[in-house]
């Protein structure tokens, strides 16, 4: 099961009616430094990164290219922004990148001040494998993803 | 949910989803006392109402008396505001309302976020009696659903209750014989844990930064100036004597690393970073998956 970006992209898409399939997941977790949102401008579409074609779906809404767009959402820490960028080609998002801005202030000192003692990265089992009773998670939620999928809705156009 | 054995109560109130398990089943007197008492603490406290005690904070200064619970509350908010420098303070409604986060959920900006009063400039909080200089928008939503957990496990220990758990969407109360299988979540794909933490006889409160949905892979969240993934706290937990400390202190570590808070707090932490590390305290050693 594997959910994730996938999933993310299906729920944000599912309102964009961009039917189709994500090819382009995401790096895996060798992979070290994609490539950065285009800098600048947010929410405003850029020539397609490879091979500009004339768009061979029929009847696709949407201009292929890659869309970045900022949407904002309230973590404990205050107001932090989120970049979406989302890459189309014949109505069919082909990647998604997340890009969090160390905007909040609050964030950004505490990114400085922790050192040592941190352990390797966390491994994910599947809850349904695991035999508990409860689950303690997040209960705190935002609109950040999807606002800025709408913004590059509009701009997609 | 807790399994066979456990006879389950659920209602929702003050925003959220709540269940109660119990060993034996709560009788109809016990289960109204339970809903009136989150009622009551709904009525007093929140800001998303009209009615509530903290609107009319919000209209006019003045002399307020909360109920006695406001005491302890008062107390670690304090406490939490110095050991921040200020950044968790009760204060914070003003900028979280100009944001579009207000009673209507209005979301639409209102223009730029305003910094939240100084807390002796406006408010003096001596025992259950609040009394402000201005009107304020006071907001408890960093320790309130922990304390009406605590308030809620007090009612059923009255009404004769020995073994429960009281789980309020994710933050944990349970009191018995034999310790409770709690899964931590994972940040970023709610099918998963990434531990699972033995809870007895105390409380387990989380605190999450990102929807989740965002993504799987916790390398997605990258610095957009260096293209690299970034290290900010995206998730953590909390285990301590209360619920209303364990959940404040859930979000207090999203500004003061834990070794920090345990200074000054009774608790054990667990931080998980947006690169997908984690830092904890003894207490969380050997519940991680590795």
């Amino acid at each position: 099961m594997r959910p994730s970006v996938r999933k993310s992209v299906y729920a944000g898409i599912a309102g964009l009616s961009l039917a189709g399939t994500v090819a382009a997941c995401a790096p895996s977790a060798g992979d070290s430094s994609p490539a950065p949102a285009a800098p600048g401008s947010s929410a405003t579409g850029s020539t397609p990164s490879s091979g500009a074609s004339t768009p061979a779906g029929s009847g696709s809404d949407y201009k292929d290219g890659t869309y970045s767009a900022d949407g904002t959402y309230v973590s404990p820490n205050g107001t932090e922004t989120v970049g979406v960028e989302l890459t189309l080609a014949s109505g069919t998002v082909t990647d998604v990148q997340i890009t969090q801005h160390p905007s909040n202030p609050n964030t950004r000192k505490f990114q400085g001040e922790f050192a040592g003692g941190i352990a390797g990265q966390v491994v994910g089992k599947s809850i349904d494998e695991l035999n508990v009773s409860k689950v303690a998670g997040s209960s705190l939620t935002s609109g950040g993803f999807n606002q800025a999928v709408e913004q590059i809705k509009s701009e997609a156009r | 949910m807790p399994g066979s054995g456990w006879e389950d109560f659920a209602f929702e109130g003050i925003g959220t989803r709540w269940e109660i398990s119990t060993l034996q089943p709560l009788d109809s007197a016990l289960r109204t006392r339970l809903l009136s008492l989150v009622e009551r603490f709904d009525a007093d406290w929140s800001r998303f109402r009209a009615d509530s005690r903290v609107s009319a904070m919000a209209k006019d200064p003045g002399r307020y008396d909360f109920p006695a619970e406001a005491g302890p509350l008062g107390q670690l908010y304090r406490t939490l505001y110095e050991a921040t420098g200020g950044a968790m303070t009760p204060l914070i409604g003003p900028s979280l309302e100009r944001l579009g986060y207000d009673a209507g959920y209005s979301l639409r900006s209102s223009g730029s976020a305003l910094p939240a009063p100084a807390w002796d400039d406006v408010l003096e909080w001596a025992g259950s009696t609040l009394t402000t200089a201005a009107p304020v928008v006071l907001d408890i939503g960093a320790a309130g659903k922990g304390l009406l957990v605590d308030l809620v496990a007090a009612e059923l220990k009255a009404g004769g209750m020995e073994a429960f758990i009281v789980d309020a969407s994710g933050d944990l109360l349970a009191k018995g014989p034999d310790p409770v299988p709690v899964a931590l979540e994972h940040p970023y794909n709610p099918t998963q844990a990434i531990g699972v933490v033995q809870l007895a006889g105390r409380a387990l409160c989380a605190s999450a930064a990102n929807r989740r949905a965002w993504g799987d892979g916790l390398h997605h969240i990258l610095d957009g100036k260096t293209g690299r993934p970034v290290r900010t706290a995206v998730a953590t937990w909390a285990l301590a004597d209360t619920t209303m400390l364990a959940d404040a202190l859930a979000t207090a570590l999203f500004f003061v690393p834990g070794a920090r808070l345990q200074q000054t707090f009774d608790f054990s932490w667990l931080t998980v970073f947006s690169d997908g590390s984690a830092a904890h305290s003894a207490e969380f050693e050997g519940t991680l998956f590795t």
